[in-house]
């Protein structure tokens, strides 16, 4: 145990250091990937609808920083007014005109934003929060499994008694012959633990139940684990191969494109919705080669839609639906509302998705038994303040738990843990 | 009103039968089969030994330990490319039109990923008000039928459409063409039929419909020269009298009516009216069940009381009366007629006076007593007349004299049956046999199909295009709901009758761009809002109904096309025509409204021959037994008879399933030595019966309210179609029994019934009638006069609890601590005034809720799955007071209590989970699977349930079903069970469970619209407004007889009706506070309801007291 706390403490700490230092540029990076990783990356080269920032502070008239302030807020305002590298920029992006964010970010919005285009590149992307934390995902990493240190153990162990058993029978033997007397007849192993099982017939039995019962809690144990594709220690899950081997890390990682963009009903509906291939195409009319998997993945694509990259045409006729493997498996007498979830109790995508920004192959990362649901359940605080439907019940409970020292109104002080708020 | 009440669960308890109490030590009341596994002799017999049984048992576990280790792969197939207007997993609604040739609404269609699963009314309709009937909501089932057409047929087998119309464009071209259809509404489609007989001059349309309403159109020209069927409007009416006449169940447009009737019967301290409701009838129809007075006539008899009425009428407003009045058998009912007439004439310009007979001279006498009472205009009108009845019955009878003369050469049939549908007198399938070519356009194999050469299905309404007038001045659009369901190149196909028609004209169009130009060209006209034809659609088929102010004839009329054959649509200058043209005939109208009004100009009418009429009225003979046909609420004219909702739908009043028998009254059935079906019997009788010379055997049904020497059967039934899984072979069609009188179609016929020894058992939903002594606890009633003039306490007393400190108020008394309910507090209220049984909420709860059908057998073993069921209540002649009186001793005054009345007061009561907030139910779960939510709502979690079927033990509202099978898998439920087939299972509702077998199911208070209702909210960030949502029930129900709401908020309308002071709760002196409530029903009579036993209680405790 005291290793465990000690690794902990020192993840802990370093956590502390990594975050007190980007608090800042945490915010921007969540800035940047709603208003301008569509178009923009932040730390690359890569040019996508807009120039990849990489060096913008080099590149821009100085003062650089209130530069890009001004050109953030509104660009058209600093095409107007003439500037030299303004209007360059303008025509060399073929004049493709950029959002203008005046009235939708303030000054420190966009300050922060700089400071994350200014900041390093983001190591480690923003981690899950939720019942699984991922300190815990550290504890196991470079020990050893307990199954192989068991058997282990068992193996010297056997080597060990067969060892003592030999030596004991030549010592008895030797012993014997100095006695002059007959060497004792060679009895099997089994018939010896077959005579040690006779005269300790108590203790024989005691162990006997102790093992039925525990063969009995292992089954009983398993029987929760039915259905659920998700293994516990290894904290991995389901993950099928896809008829595409599309890549969340490119995508939504290195390009950094927004879920929204492709999973584009989660705030409206109980799917969050798989992109149809239109909105594939929108992006892969164009890029038609990828970076690791060249030409044959998007190749896919474009046959689906019916689409000859050649001519640039769609062919209707020849268009085939894509079938994907659902990752995400919920029974059918579970009611999940993603809708509820994200706009409602503004829950982040990998809360309960893991970290797909990491993710070649799409893999479930939670084990989505009733148990993880409740748990976070009981742990999440409901976003009531500024929303008028919760203001009566906001009230009620303020008075329900009035002098109280820190109570938290989590889901499953509202109800959120009844059955029919999810199986009906 | 005592509240010592002794509680019984069947008469046998009550008698001790020997039976009953050997039943009453096992735990199943019928022995398991075990037998059959475990009895070597058996087992010799049937081939299954202990040891196969237990090997079986092995195998079985083994394989299904082994089947669940498999890992199912789900597959997530996006679209290619999305359609913008759907969102999956969230439901559009659009607005259409319903009418099947019978019934109209204005419907909204939910429809999940591009397929409908669900209707709802329209409320902005001028004709459906937003209500709709069980034949409405059922009829999305239509689409998924798996009966359907895939595509054209030739001469019994499938065909393509190009074989199709090669055959039919020769026959065309060379014969005599008819179109025989049903009533058509659709101004459109009358242009599309006048397209065809101007490039077939040789062709003719006649109108038909299955249940007639000749005779009203004919009384309409009779007495006021216009061939029309007038609108009414019950909600102004104070005084209403129906004879034979089903306006809230079936009659005409009975969802408006019914709307109407209960406007003008809503009822509270602040404003105690209510339209008193005069009933004449054979039959106990849904309508005479909601009378204050009803009045039991034999069918020969009705003419006379119309006859009658109208001379009271006329002698105290001071006309002439006509002759010939006959004799009407029942005393009752001629003072009932005259102190009816009485106050019609009192309550002049606000009555009403319908009838159902369908023969000429009675309905010219009901337009001249309606004339009389200066209704016209007021609660009558025929400028703003329904166009949902056309049919000629005389054209119909002179098209099979045509037919049989070998004349016609092709005839089309369009939304008709008339093979089933026709009385056998007409011999219209003999006559069908001289047409050289038949066409029909049915969407299955029907009786009239079978018989056609070519087979060109139609579309159902949800895939079509179309419009409709229902009513003058109110228009109505249909739009396709789902892509058509037979277009997968294996099929055919299936093709919009419209497109036929137009196709066969050499009209170079598809019908939805002849639909618009006709808009265009007449209809856009005619309104003054939209200045562009484009928005005006948009808007107007946004809303699916569109009213103008006119009431203007649209043209059926060929429109001008182009040289391409394609319509020309308008120019702004033939618009500006047009408009002025529409104010020109508003003037007209107005004049002939004004001439109504006016008796000096009222020269342009006809003289109607009254005297004429009332020997006609009065000319049908009597018999020994006289038949009245009717159509049941569920079944309407059997057009929909394959739909299993319908079928298993329990008739409102008989309660009966999956059946057609004859009602006849108790006395006859005791006279006559058939079973009586007393003491919740379920066998009946079958007798044979001989009408028209037609012999069949049906089952007999005891009917109180049955007049006596009568019979009533249903239309609907018995149904001759392979292919109709559902329907075919079920009960006797009726249809063949119509009588043909003075060139129209009639219910009434006379009958001789004979007995026989074979017996007939019934499934029924019910099979008690009356609340025996318990009306204080579940069924509070009172009359108007009291509710007027008496204290809440007096007609509806607070129950209290006797204990050490004195008596309580029940809520008081508690062993429970209660919780709080922070956020919301659900509450649900019926209003029984209101409800008048009409089923709509049983079929849209079903509909909502993916509530399994299960068959007849089941139904006759109380297996019914209905989450929300109606109780029917009659009343009886016995009560404990006059039992008490009589000294008949208790037993035989109970068992004299179970007997309804001679002609009883009807009752209705929706029933559903009450979600009890001290729920006995929850308590005895041992697996917790049914709980309590802070919202107050008792929650059922099917995953979690065993089904030890405690809870439905323990539930005093006998709510609880339990899925004794896997009704969407099993075998024995195939052919009746929709969700079985491929086609049927798409109507489930993706958003509630389908639940397994083994498991315990019940109302959830429509848990996923609340759930949906409250993240909108939530999503908004908004308090949820009240009335924003709405359960299933509560959206289908044409009364406003539900209401749902949030009782925590003060200002809802719920919180409203809580502190009405009708309000109760149903057995509230268990003390499980109910989250449902009742407002009481208030009957229009003189006669007090009230039983004055609280005052001899009272004095008894006193002398008690005394004594002490």
């Amino acid at each position: 145990m005291s290793h465990l706390s000690l690794k902990s403490l020192v993840a802990a700490f370093l956590m502390l250091v990594f975050f007190t230092s980007g608090i800042r540029a945490q915010d921007g990076a969540k800035l940047f990937k709603q208003n301008c990783a569509v178009c923009h990356t932040s730390h690359t080269d890569a040019h996508g609808t807009g120039p990849g920032l990489k060096g913008v502070f080099d590149r821009v008239p100085k003062p650089a920083d209130a530069w890009i302030h001004k050109w953030i807020l509104n660009n058209e305002k600093v095409i107007k007014s003439g500037d030299p590298y303004a209007n360059k920029i303008y025509n060399d992006n073929a004049k493709a005109a950029m959002t203008v964010f005046e009235g939708q970010l303030d000054d420190k919005a966009v300050d922060a934003i700089i400071a994350f285009i200014k900041g390093p590149p983001p190591a480690a992307p923003i981690l899950a929060k939720g019942p699984s934390s991922d300190v815990a995902a550290t504890e196991n990493v470079g020990g050893i499994d307990p199954l192989y240190l068991t058997l282990g153990i068992l193996v010297i162990l056997a080597i060990l008694i067969g060892a003592l058993r030999s030596v004991r029978t030549s010592l008895q033997n030797t012993a014997n012959r100095s006695e002059g007397k007959e060497e004792n007849p060679e009895i099997g192993f089994w018939n010896e633990v077959k005579g040690w099982m006779g005269t300790n017939r108590r203790l024989v039995g005691v162990f006997s139940l102790i093992l039925v019962f525990m063969g009995m809690k292992g089954c009983w144990d398993a029987c929760f684990d039915i259905g659920v594709y998700y293994t516990w220690e290894t904290k991995n899950g389901y993950k099928p191969e896809q008829p595409i081997k599309f890549s969340h890390k490119i995508h939504a990682g290195d390009n950094e494109i927004a879920c929204q963009y492709c999973h584009n009903t989660v705030e409206k509906s109980r799917h969050a919705g798989i992109p149809s291939v239109n909105v594939c195409m929108n992006c892969h009319k164009a890029i038609t080669e990828g970076a690791t998997t060249g030409k044959t993945e998007i190749a896919k694509i474009h046959s689906a839609a019916g689409f000859n990259p050649l001519t640039g045409k769609y062919d209707e006729s020849k268009s085939n639906p894509l079938k994907w493997i659902k990752v995400y498996n919920l029974p059918d007498h579970v009611y999940f509302n993603h809708s509820q979830h994200v706009v409602v109790g503004k829950q982040e995508c990998a809360t309960c998705h893991g970290d797909l920004k990491s993710m070649t192959l799409a893999e479930q990362k939670n084990p989505l038994t009733m148990k993880w649901c409740i748990d976070c359940h009981r742990q999440t605080e409901v976003a009531m303040e500024g929303n008028p439907y919760y203001e009566r019940l906001h009230k009620a409970l303020k008075e329900k738990y009035k002098g109280q020292y820190d109570v938290k109104f989590t889901v499953d002080k509202i109800g959120g843990l009844e059955c029919a708020k999810c199986h009906y | 009103m005592s509240m010592s009440k002794k509680y019984w669960r069947g008469l046998p308890e009550l008698t001790e039968s020997p039976e009953f109490v050997k039943q009453h030590q096992s735990e199943f009341a019928e022995p398991l089969p075990m037998d059959e596994f475990l009895n070597e002799e058996e087992a010799k017999s049937n081939g299954t030994s202990r040891r196969d049984f237990l090997k079986v048992m092995g195998f079985s576990t083994a394989a299904v330990a082994l089947a669940a280790c498999e890992t199912p792969v789900n597959k997530a197939i996006p679209y290619l490319v999305k359609p913008e207007e759907v969102t999956p997993g969230v439901a559009n609604f659009y607005a259409s039109t319903f009418y099947d040739g019978h019934d109209y609404a204005s419907v909204l269609v939910k429809t999940r990923e591009g397929r409908p699963i669900k209707i709802e009314g329209n409320e902005m309709s001028g004709v459906s008000h937003g209500a709709t009937s069980a034949r409405v909501q059922a009829s999305i089932l239509g689409l998924y039928d798996g009966a359907r057409l895939n595509g054209p047929w030739l001469k019994g087998s499938p065909t393509t459409w190009k074989n199709a119309d090669d055959v039919i464009g020769k026959a065309v071209g060379s014969g005599t063409v008819r179109i025989l259809t049903s009533t058509i509404i659709s101004p459109s489609t009358k242009a599309v039929i006048a397209e065809f007989m101007a490039k077939y001059p040789n062709s003719e349309h006649v109108s038909y419909d299955a249940v007639s309403y000749s005779a009203l159109i004919n009384a309409n020209k009779n007495v006021f020269g216009k061939s029309v069927v007038s609108s009414y409007d019950f909600s102004k009416a104070k005084t209403i009298v129906g004879v034979a006449c089903d306006f809230l169940g079936t009659w005409l447009n009975s969802i408006e009516f019914a709307k109407q009737y209960s406007k003008g019967r809503k009822v509270s301290k602040e404003n105690p009216v209510m339209s008193k409701h005069y009933s004449f009838e054979s039959n106990m129809s849904l309508t005479g069940a909601n009378a204050d007075e009803r009045y039991m006539v034999k069918p020969s008899e009705l003419g006379k009381v119309i006859v009658a009425l109208f001379n009271e009428v006329a002698s105290a407003t001071g006309n002439s009366k006509v002759s010939g009045e006959g004799k009407i058998s029942n005393a009752d009912a001629v003072k009932a007629i005259s102190k009816s007439a009485k106050e019609l004439v009192e309550n002049k310009g606000r009555s009403i006076v319908v009838c159902g007979v369908n023969d000429e001279g009675v309905q010219t006498l009901v337009n001249g007593i309606n004339k009389m009472l200066d209704n016209y205009g007021k609660t009558v009108d025929y400028v703003h007349h329904f166009n949902l009845k056309q049919g000629s019955d005389k054209e119909f009878i002179e098209l099979i004299s045509e037919m049989n003369s070998g004349k016609v050469g092709v005839l089309m049939t369009y939304n008709c049956n008339p093979v089933y549908t026709s009385p056998a007198s007409l011999k219209f399938a003999a006559a069908l046999k001289n047409v050289p070519t038949k066409v029909s356009f049915a969407q299955v194999l029907d009786e009239t199909a079978q018989m056609a050469d070519v087979v060109c299905p139609d579309n159902n309404f949800l895939e079509s295009w179309g419009d409709a007038n229902p009513k003058a001045g109110h228009f109505s659009l249909q739009q396709p709901t789902i892509h058509q369901i037979f277009s997968a190149p294996r099929y055919e196909g299936t093709r919009q009758f419209q497109d036929s028609l137009l196709k066969w004209a050499g009209v170079k169009s598809d019908y939805y761009t002849y639909l618009q130009a006709y808009w265009q060209n007449h209809i856009f006209p005619q309104q003054g809002k939209f200045l562009d034809f484009p928005s005006f659609w948009a808007h107007t088929l946004h809303d699916g109904v569109l009213k103008v102010v006119v009431a203007k004839e649209t043209p059926a009329t060929v429109m001008p096309k182009d040289s391409a054959g394609k319509p020309i649509l308008s120019g702004v200058a033939a618009i500006i025509n047009a408009i002025t043209d529409s104010s020109k005939a508003e003037v007209a109208d107005e004049k002939l409204i004004k001439a109504e009004e006016n008796p000096t100009v009222a020269d342009a009418l006809p003289t109607p021959d009254y005297n004429k009429a009332a020997s006609m009225a009065t000319s049908v003979k009597s018999g020994q037994f006289e038949l009245f046909i009717y159509e049941k609420v569920g079944m309407g004219n059997g057009n929909q008879s394959n739909n299993p909702w319908l079928m298993e739908l329990p008739d409102p009043i008989t309660k009966t399933t999956w059946d057609n028998y004859i009602t006849m009254a108790p006395a006859d059935v005791k006279e006559m030595g058939l079973h009586e079906m007393l003491r919740q019997d379920k066998i009946g009788s079958i007798a044979t019966v001989t009408i028209n010379g037609i012999t069949e055997n049906m089952p007999v049904l005891p009917q109180p309210g049955q007049a006596p020497g009568t019979i009533g059967l249903a239309l609907g039934y018995g149904r001759n179609a392979e292919t109709l899984k559902v329907a075919n072979g079920v009960g006797k069609n009726a249809f063949q029994f119509l009588s043909v009188t003075n060139e129209t179609i009639q219910q009434i016929a006379s009958v001789t019934i004979s007995k026989t020894e074979e017996t007939h058992k019934f499934s029924a939903t019910q099979i008690h009638h009356t609340i025996m002594g318990r009306e204080e606890a579940i069924l509070r009633e009172v009359s108007l006069k009291e509710f007027k003039e008496k204290e809440k306490e007096e007609f509806n007393p607070s129950v209290t609890m006797a204990t050490h400190e004195g008596k309580v108020p029940i809520a008081e008394v508690d062993l429970w601590d209660s919780f709080p309910r922070l956020n919301h507090k659900w509450g649900l209220t019926i209003d029984m005034t209101s409800c008048i049984g009409c089923a709509a909420c049983v079929v849209a709860c079903g509909v909502e809720n993916n509530v399994a059908v299960v068959g007849k057998t089941e139904v006759g073993r109380t297996r019914d799955m209905y989450w929300l069921r109606i109780d029917r209540y009659y009343s009886s002649d016995m009560t404990k007071e006059k039992g008490n009186n009589e000294h008949l001793g208790t037993k035989q005054t109970y068992l004299d209590m179970e007997t309804p009345s001679h002609n009883p007061k009807v009752t209705f009561q929706p029933l559903m989970c009450q979600h009890c907030n001290h729920a006995p139910c929850e308590t005895v779960c041992p697996v917790l699977a049914t709980s309590h939510s802070t919202e107050g709502l008792n929650m059922m979690t099917y995953n979690r349930c065993i089904g030890t079927r405690y809870c439905a033990n323990n539930c005093p509202f006998k709510v609880r079903r339990f899925n004794w099978f896997n009704y969407n898998a099993n075998v024995l439920f195939t052919d009746v069970n929709p969700s079985q087939n491929e086609l049927g299972r798409m109507v489930l509702n993706p958003d509630v469970v389908v639940r397994s077998r083994g498991v315990m199911e019940k109302c959830s208070m429509c848990q996923q619209r609340l759930q949906a209702g409250k993240l909108v909210a939530k999503k908004a960030g908004a308090p949820i407004v009240d009335g924003s949502i709405k359960t299933a029930c509560q959206q289908a129900c044409p009364t406003n007889a539900i209401l749902f709401g949030d009782v925590n908020d003060e200002n809802s309308e719920i919180a409203k009706w809580r502190n009405n002071e009708r309000n109760y709760f149903l057995l509230e002196e268990l003390g499980v506070k109910p989250t449902v409530s009742y407002l009481m029903k208030v009957r229009n009579q003189e006669e007090p309801m009230l039983v004055e036993e609280n005052k001899v209680e009272e004095k008894n405790e006193k002398s008690e007291e005394k004594h002490t």
